[in-house]
């Protein structure tokens, strides 16, 4: 009850402001996990934007966020999901992993409805993960880089050294050169490709880009 | 700004939902995709629209039930499943794909599909079923795909004996167990590979082969092209697709998917209960089971006569009798055994009910097997939800 009072009714007008979110990063939990019995949809609205975040970025490189939606798991079985999802390689740090555990066990438990509105990212809006400031650019590729994030983002669907998987090939494919049309892909999605505009900086995408130009 | 965001989301929304049921991704860069994978895609997408997708990527959808009035599952219609998805086509072609054969034999060996395909041809007509068919009927919920019922069908499978092979790369005495493994790849280096393994007696039977038709097809991507392992009355875990390694073994295949994974518990457990690696045994043989095909769940029926139907199956048996109740399971009336009678197959059922009064009505159905196996009202509680076999159910509306 605490819970909903202190952050219920601010969710909509602080929106997905980067201050928000630090506030739930570094105190909010906390109180919430102090709580006796934290309102669940409450906790699950508050956690959301970063937790589905982390949902799009670190988990659907392997399956998409459906598989989860339709679990309805009692805590402790969360935190045996997640900590064998990080064991099998989910880049996951240890405050994310109890973000995790904590959003999926209060969204997706025992007595959840059987119908709840999909894992999408895209209508929240959140903060980039990384939470480096935006400058306006321009943004120089760093190649080198560019493969490290590729491997953790994007590999799944565009294969290795992406020569194409369930998304096309992008080795040598005509985007590159298109920069506007990449950049728009990137961060807004196109067709199937969700966007990753809250996932990845604009630092990430140009390192990204320049990889690519190396393919 | 924000509102023409909010809109593309929305419409993309719209737009991802529909390739979601279709899988995965891909063409929108069409032009400059790799033909093999626009094929791929195309399979997919067309394949998927028969189906109800429960996870759009590895794909994994299951057959509507009404289609279960057809004694043989369509390909296009059968339901799929995987951990990592189909590798890509171009390792699958005749050029490139190969099948090994190792471990404790005296001569390992390599075959092309039209090498294999040299020893004697066999076709079976078999129930595939996951062994989490029927999952989200569980209480309390387990994790896993939350299959409802159509994580089975029916087909045709052509191949050669998996007995035939082993025997051309002679047996050791000391292999005790077969080893598949398939050339799906997880997408993270670090997840453990799909490798199974099943007793040297069950690789020796006659009616365990190695398929490469399906319904008199050339099996299809998402069903394991070229050649998947068939283990007739065996749950599907064992039915490895995209098979390129068969390897005999001492022991068990090591490894996540047959040691931990694909377990079951020998005893009665309760939620949240530890459970001692001793009492887990590797879910094999199926177990007695029915569906209703027909009438659909939530139908609107006149009165008068209603033909029931639906598929009946068990694993290493025979069907013997499959039961109706109209009234919550206190009295059960026999059905028709109709159509092809053949082991391993499902069997198709009958029944006709003079449906009277008005309002809704429940039909429960209920097979019996040679073993006198029966359908529980509710199958046994386990951690990972697999077996169930409880008794169907569909609720139809008789008009007044």
């Amino acid at each position: 009850m605490e819970s909903r009072d202190r952050y219920g009714g601010g969710m909509t007008n602080v929106g997905h402001s980067l201050i928000f979110s630090l506030a739930i990063g570094l105190m909010g939990l906390a109180v919430v996990t102090a709580a006796q019995e934290p309102d669940l949809g409450t906790v699950s609205a508050a956690l959301a934007p970063r937790a589905e975040g982390l949902i799009i970025a670190r988990c659907s490189v392997c399956h998409s966020a459906d598989l989860i939606a339709q679990q309805r798991l009692p805590r402790a079985r969360w935190e045996v999901t997640v900590e064998k999802m990080k064991h099998w390689g989910a880049e996951i740090s240890k405050d994310e992993e109890d973000l995790l555990v904590r959003y999926l066990s209060a969204r997706y438990h025992p007595g959840a409805p059987d119908q709840l509105p999909p894992i999408d990212h895209e209508l929240r809006k959140s903060e980039p993960l990384t939470q480096e400031p935006e400058t306006s650019g321009p943004f120089i590729g760093v190649a080198k880089r560019g493969a490290g994030i590729f491997e953790h983002n994007c590999q799944a669907c565009h294969g290795t050294d992406a020569i194409g998987g369930h998304g096309p090939k992008l080795a040598k494919n005509p985007i590159l050169k298109n920069e506007d049309l990449f950049w728009d892909t990137v961060l807004h999605g196109r067709g199937p490709m969700p966007a990753w505009g809250s996932v990845l900086s604009h630092q990430d995408i140009a390192d990204i880009h320049a990889w690519l130009s190396t393919r | 700004m924000k509102e023409e965001r909010a809109s593309r989301s929305l419409s993309r929304r719209t737009l991802l939902g529909r390739v979601i049921q279709g899988l995965g991704v891909t063409l929108a860069l069409g032009q400059v995709t790799p033909r093999v994978q626009a094929e791929a895609g195309d399979v997919s997408k067309r394949e998927a629209d028969h189906l109800i997708v429960h996870v759009a990527r590895p794909l994994d959808a299951e057959t509507p039930v009404q289609e279960f009035a057809s004694y043989l599952t369509p390909n296009s219609r059968f339901f799929v499943r995987s951990h990592f998805g189909p590798p890509p086509a171009e390792l699958l072609s005749d050029q490139n794909w190969r099948l090994r054969v190792g471990g404790l034999v005296d001569r390992p060996l390599m075959f092309t599909l039209k090498e294999l395909q040299q020893s004697e041809e066999v076709t079976l007509t078999a129930v595939v079923q996951c062994s989490g068919n029927g999952r989200s009927a569980h209480r309390p919920k387990t994790p896993g795909v939350q299959w409802d019922r159509g994580a089975v069908g029916n087909a045709r499978w052509t191949g050669v004996r998996l007995r035939d092979v082993l025997t051309k790369a002679g047996l050791q005495t000391k292999g005790r167990h077969v080893q598949f493994q398939g050339a799906d790849r997880p997408v993270v280096a670090s997840v453990p590979l799909f490798t199974r393994s099943i007793p040297l007696e069950k690789a020796l039977h006659p009616d365990t082969i190695l398929a490469y038709e399906m319904n008199g097809r050339p099996l299809p991507l998402l069903h394991g092209a070229p050649l998947r392992v068939i283990t007739p009355g065996w749950m599907a875990d064992s039915c490895i697709k995209w098979l390129t390694d068969i390897t005999v073994r001492q022991d068990e295949a090591e490894g996540y998917y047959m040691q931990i994974a694909y377990r079951h518990p020998t005893r009665s457990v309760t939620p949240g209960e530890a459970i001692a690696a001793s009492d887990l045994t590797p879910v094999e043989a199926m177990i007695v089971k029915s569906l209703i095909a027909q009438p659909q769940d939530g139908a609107s029926l006149v009165p008068g006569p209603v033909t029931i139907q639906g598929v009946a199956w068990t694993g290493e048996g025979k069907i013997v009798k499959v039961e109706v109740s109209i009234d919550e399971g206190q009295t059960w009336e026999p059905a028709r055994l109709i159509g092809e009678d053949h082991p391993y197959a499902w069997r198709q059922w009958q029944y006709i009910w003079q449906a009277t009064g008005s309002g809704p009505r429940t039909i429960f159905c209920r097979a019996i097997d040679d073993h006198g196996q029966t359908q529980p009202k509710a199958s046994p509680w386990n951690p990972s939800g697999f077996l169930w076999n409880g008794w169907n159910r569909v609720t139809v509306t008789v008009a007044a």
